[in-house]
């Protein structure tokens, strides 16, 4: 069989991937190793969170110069998700009532006031609250909270049902998508990629012109056996919940200076977390396990409640009823890498970073640059040519 | 009453308060116990409003939490493993923290 | 660091650590109840005399060791604390813990002798206040000296029912009604094939047998064959609907002791990544381990009703064997010698088989309607969890159910829903229940405030 596109993975990216493309006509075939939803996609915080991370705030590092394309980009990422209900015709939980990132002494402060000027120059709306502004928003918050950067756009997802909504849509316009289907081996046919799956326990072939890996934290390792270099990094995460409780906060809440995100979800409750890291379960050769889920850091969930509680104090009464563990990745320059991969034509990743908040917007332009055959300029930044160096000795196979 | 009374001697009742309500009951008992024992089958509601009572009496099922007053402010403990004592408070809504 | 600690004070959980003791290990007991016993011996609180408690002559073994176990100043006691999260870190264990003694606790080995818990079984109106687990009743009655209402309504397909009948009226109360939905010659067809390696072990079949005499006696009706079909009343249960000879009836009452068999409690194992199965007949999960209780994870052993559902006396063979494995494992000299132990365990199986033949409820399982709520904690009722295992088709696990719908994602973290879960997705896909993956199961094990976490 042969396609003209065919994606790999079947999480938000590759569900999304393929939407735009069916839309398009072009009529992808998506296959996914376990279900749809079942990676990192159903797993993640569901933060949207559009402020500027911190090292986009140190003068003279590259991080710096790269701010304003960042913030042009968390715009578009914006846009995307306030029309993505309306575009999918169906309730997403989706939250944009606003984000919170806090502080809570002086150099706290004194970062963020840096930050939002930073923002504001660069054209994102942030706002410089007082501590009793920001008591005003979420009287729940510590008495010592000093200040807070507001971006009234901020908010959250549920990360449960996005990947489904976009894998139903792609349905309808004629994308074929086939679960328990695992890629086991690529390589180069001519003008096209070959690729052999397992599907229940049978072996297949099928071709196509175009091949896209949105296959998250196994994207380095799927192109390792390609020969292949991706700077891609393992994350192992974790994150808890506590029980459902009457709504009060229906913003994000982020720290500057400590790893903390914190939510309400549309049920009631609090959802915890903030990029603490879980400890990956081990293979014979003692490479991580890709497929297994991570172990939960107790102590790292105990810092992490710590901070939670530290901000929001009546969290301490709560009652904890689950805590879980998932993997992402990020990238060697912790910005996503999106597009086709220079010394393999045709084949096209997207992975690393903040694929949550971005990953609606980054896989309507990844669809966009297989379908006119170019790049689009506003990810430039993000394009996989950045580390051509690193595949100089690679040959095509 | 559905105390057993012959061949058990029990400390004498305290009381405890349930939604500002007193009721009777005996140290070391279980606070399902004494609101069962007191005909209070209602433990929480659930999402419905519809009310809920204890399950398994034995940790497992989670459908007896009730909020306890404490020094700090309230927390949510299974009424069948929670002893009743003297100035014990509950409530069986939603405390806001 | 101690040498052992033993999670359960049932009889379990005691049997292992008249062998640990002896062996000099240091050994700490964790239970959520206050007192040892286990659910068999739920004690009566410490501040209550209750006369000839728990007297009946089949209890005496089980007294005596509890009796032991209460005098013996070497173990560690600590009541009143659940175990919310074990995890394995290089060669030894840490437990976090919750209530009276909370904080964390590590260990060199750990037995986990958490028991089991009556299965929750959805049919209309089960989450009426009044309808209890058999077990709930049962245990009031033990523990707290109470009977939990009048009129009181005996209904599901496990003999525990016959016993807790009599327990009812040992203490002055009344029994409305027993409804069973196996037929007589259900029962005998099912108990025949048993019966000659169960006359090995008599004492439960004789009290079966009398608990039926004395019920005749007392004028309640034990109706075999009796389906119930569900629960009505106000705000509370007031009434039981069952069929019975082809006619629905409708019985008052205040309280309804439900049973349909047992779940081996199986959170603890699974989070600290043992293998488990599918329990057989009735469901659930069982842990796995040899022939010394020693389960797929090194140093951690298992006892009891978590390696399936087989009664007290087996129980406490477990945890004696258990007992003496950890000894022995640690180089030290358990009391006991662990082929005469085994032997014991082995001469039990014939009554353990006949009873989960009997007790076998899958054939009579009450139906559940469309509104009927699987999850007790989230409300999801059988219509949502229908409609996403239909979404999700052909291939559906418990996790992707659960991601779409919430069941299982509340307070009790599936222990009541996950069993009928998996039940229905092995329905739907022809398959048997073991090929159909699980919930995974995170800490904690029971909900804990953040304080009692972050200290
Ligand atoms: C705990 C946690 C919290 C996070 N919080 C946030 C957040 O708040 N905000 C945010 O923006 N991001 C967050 N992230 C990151 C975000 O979840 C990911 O970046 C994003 O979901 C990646 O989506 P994806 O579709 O690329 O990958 P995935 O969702 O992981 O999908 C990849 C899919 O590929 C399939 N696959 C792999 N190999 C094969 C193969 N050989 N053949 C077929 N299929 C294959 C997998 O089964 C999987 O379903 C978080 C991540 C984690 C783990
Ligand atoms: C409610 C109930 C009533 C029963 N009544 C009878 C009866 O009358 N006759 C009969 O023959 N059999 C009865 N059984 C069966 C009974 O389980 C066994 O006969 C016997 O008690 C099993 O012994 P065990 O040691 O395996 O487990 P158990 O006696 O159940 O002991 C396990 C102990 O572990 C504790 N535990 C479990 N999880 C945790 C945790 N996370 N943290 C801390 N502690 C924990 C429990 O509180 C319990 O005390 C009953 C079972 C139940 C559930
Ligand atoms: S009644 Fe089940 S936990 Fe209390």
């Amino acid at each position: 069989m042969t396609h003209e596109v065919l994606i790999i993975g079947g999480g938000l990216l590759g569900c999304a991937a393929a939407w735009h493309l069916a839309r398009a006509g072009l009529a992808p075939r998506l296959i996914e190793a376990r279900g749809i939803n079942a990676g990192a996609s159903g797993q993640n915080a569901g933060s949207l969170h559009f402020q500027i991370e911190r090292r986009f705030l140190e003068p003279g590092g590259t991080a710096h110069a790269q701010g304003g394309d960042i913030v042009r980009l968390n715009r578009l990422a914006i846009e995307e998700w306030a029309g993505l209900e309306d575009q999918l015709g169906r309730p997403l939980d989706i939250h944009m009532h606003g984000g919170l990132m806090l502080a809570e002494n002086e150099a706290d402060l004194a970062l963020l006031s840096l930050k939002v000027a930073r923002e504001n120059e660069l054209g994102l709306p942030t706002q410089l609250l007082s501590g009793a502004e920001a008591r005003d928003l979420v009287p729940r918050l510590a008495p010592h909270i000093c200040g807070a950067a507001w971006l009234a756009q901020e908010g959250h997802a549920n990360p449960r049902i996005l990947a489904d909504a976009f894998a139903d849509a792609a349905k309808s316009s004629g994308a074929s998508i086939e679960t328990q289907s695992r890629l086991l081996d690529l390589r180069r046919d001519g003008d096209h990629w070959q690729a052999t799956i397992e599907q229940s326990g049978q072996i297949a072939t099928a071709r196509a012109r175009h091949v896209i890996l949105a296959t998250g934290h196994w994207t380095a390792r799927i192109a390792a056996r390609m020969g292949l270099n991706i700077p891609l990094y393992l994350a192992p995460l974790m994150m808890s919940v506590t029980d459902r409780t009457a709504p009060f906060l229906p913003y994000l809440i982020q720290h500057v200076g400590k790893r903390l995100s914190m939510k309400q979800t549309d049920d009631g409750n609090m959802v915890i977390g903030g990029g603490w890291a879980s400890a990956p379960q081990k293979m014979a050769d003692g490479l991580p396990d890709l497929d297994a889920p991570p172990h939960l850091v107790p102590d790292n969930l105990r810092a992490n409640l710590a901070v939670a509680a530290g901000v929001m104090p009546c969290l301490r009464g709560r009652s904890l009823i689950r805590s879980w563990t998932g993997m992402t990745c990020i990238s060697a320059d912790q910005l996503p890498i999106v597009g086709e991969v220079p010394a393999a034509p045709g084949l096209h990743v997207a992975a690393g970073g903040s694929m949550f908040t971005l990953g609606p917007l980054l896989a309507r332009m990844l669809a966009r640059s297989i379908i006119e055959r170019a790049m689009p300029e506003e990810i430039a930044l993000f394009s996989a040519a950045r580390f051509a160096h690193l595949n100089a000795f690679v040959v095509p196979s | 009453m559905s105390r057993i009374v012959d061949g058990v001697t029990r400390p004498a009742p305290i009381t405890v308060e349930i939604d500002g309500a007193m009721i009777p009951a005996h140290p070391g008992e279980t606070l399902a116990a004494a609101m069962v024992a007191t005909e209070i089958y209602r433990m929480r509601d659930d999402r419905s409003g519809a009310p809920r009572g204890l399950l398994c009496n034995m940790g497992t099922c989670s459908e007896c939490f009730v909020w306890i007053a404490m020094e700090d402010g309230w927390r949510r403990r299974r009424a069948c493993l929670t002893p009743v004592e003297d100035g014990l408070r509950i409530a069986t809504h939603e405390v806001p923290l | 660091m101690i040498d052992i600690a033993i999670i359960g004070g049932g009889p379990a959980g005691q049997a292992a650590a008249r062998q640990t003791l002896a062996a000099g290990l240091s050994t700490t007991m964790i239970d959520e109840q206050a007192r040892p016993g286990g659910q068999i011996l739920r004690q009566p609180p410490a501040a209550f005399a209750v006369k000839g408690w728990m007297a009946g002559r089949l209890y005496r073994p089980l007294r005596h060791l509890l009796a032991q176990t209460e005098a013996d100043t070497r173990l560690d006691w600590r009541g009143s604390t659940s175990v919310a999260g074990i995890e394995r870190i290089a060669d030894h264990f840490r437990l976090t813990l919750s209530g009276a003694h909370g904080g964390t606790l590590l260990a060199r080995r750990v037995l986990i002798a958490a028991g089991c818990y009556d299965m929750p079984v959805a049919m209309p109106g089960w989450t009426l206040p009044g309808v209890m687990s058999a077990g709930a009743v049962q245990t009031m009655l033990k523990s707290q000296q109470l009977v939990a209402g009048q009129p009181i309504v005996l209904l599901g397909s496990h003999p525990l029912l016959l016993v807790l009948a009599m327990q009812i009226l040992d203490a002055g109360a009344e029994v409305a009604a027993v409804l069973m939905p196996q037929t007589y010659g259900r029962t005998m067809r099912a108990a025949l094939p048993h019966l000659a390696g169960a006359m090995f072990a008599p004492s439960p079949l004789i009290a079966a047998g009398a608990a039926m005499a004395r019920l005749r006696l007392a004028g309640v009706p034990l109706m075999m064959g009796a389906r119930p079909i569900g629960f009505t009343g106000d705000g509370r249960l007031e009434a039981v609907d069952y069929a019975w000879r082809g006619r629905t009836h409708r019985i008052a009452a205040q309280v309804a002791a439900v049973s349909y068999g047992f779940l081996p409690q199986s959170d603890l194992p699974r989070q600290v990544g043992a293998a488990v199965r599918w329990a057989r007949p009735a469901g659930g999960w069982e842990t796995l381990c040899d022939g010394a209780m020693r389960s797929s994870v090194p140093g951690l052993y298992v006892a009891g009703e978590t390696t399936g559902v087989a009664g007290a006396d087996a129980a406490m063979a477990e945890g004696e064997i258990a007992g003496i494995a950890i000894a022995l494992d640690a180089g030290a000299q358990p009391a006991s010698d662990m082929a005469r132990a085994q032997a014991r365990r082995a001469r039990l199986q014939p009554f353990i088989d006949l009873l989960r033949a009997v007790a076998d409820p899958r054939d009579v399982w009450p139906q559940a309607t469309p509104e009927t709520l699987l999850c007790r904690c989230e409300d999801i009722s059988v219509a949502q969890v229908e409609a996403t295992m239909a979404r999700l088709s052909p291939m559906a696990d418990a996790s992707a159910v659960k991601h779409r719908c919430r069941i299982g994602m509340g307070l009790c973290q599936g222990r009541s829903c996950e069993h009928a879960l998996v039940r229905r997705i092995a329905a739907a896909q022809g398959c048997d229940p073991d090929a159909v993956a699980p919930f995974r199961v995170r800490f904690p094990a029971r909900p804990l405030t953040v304080d009692e976490i972050i200290g």
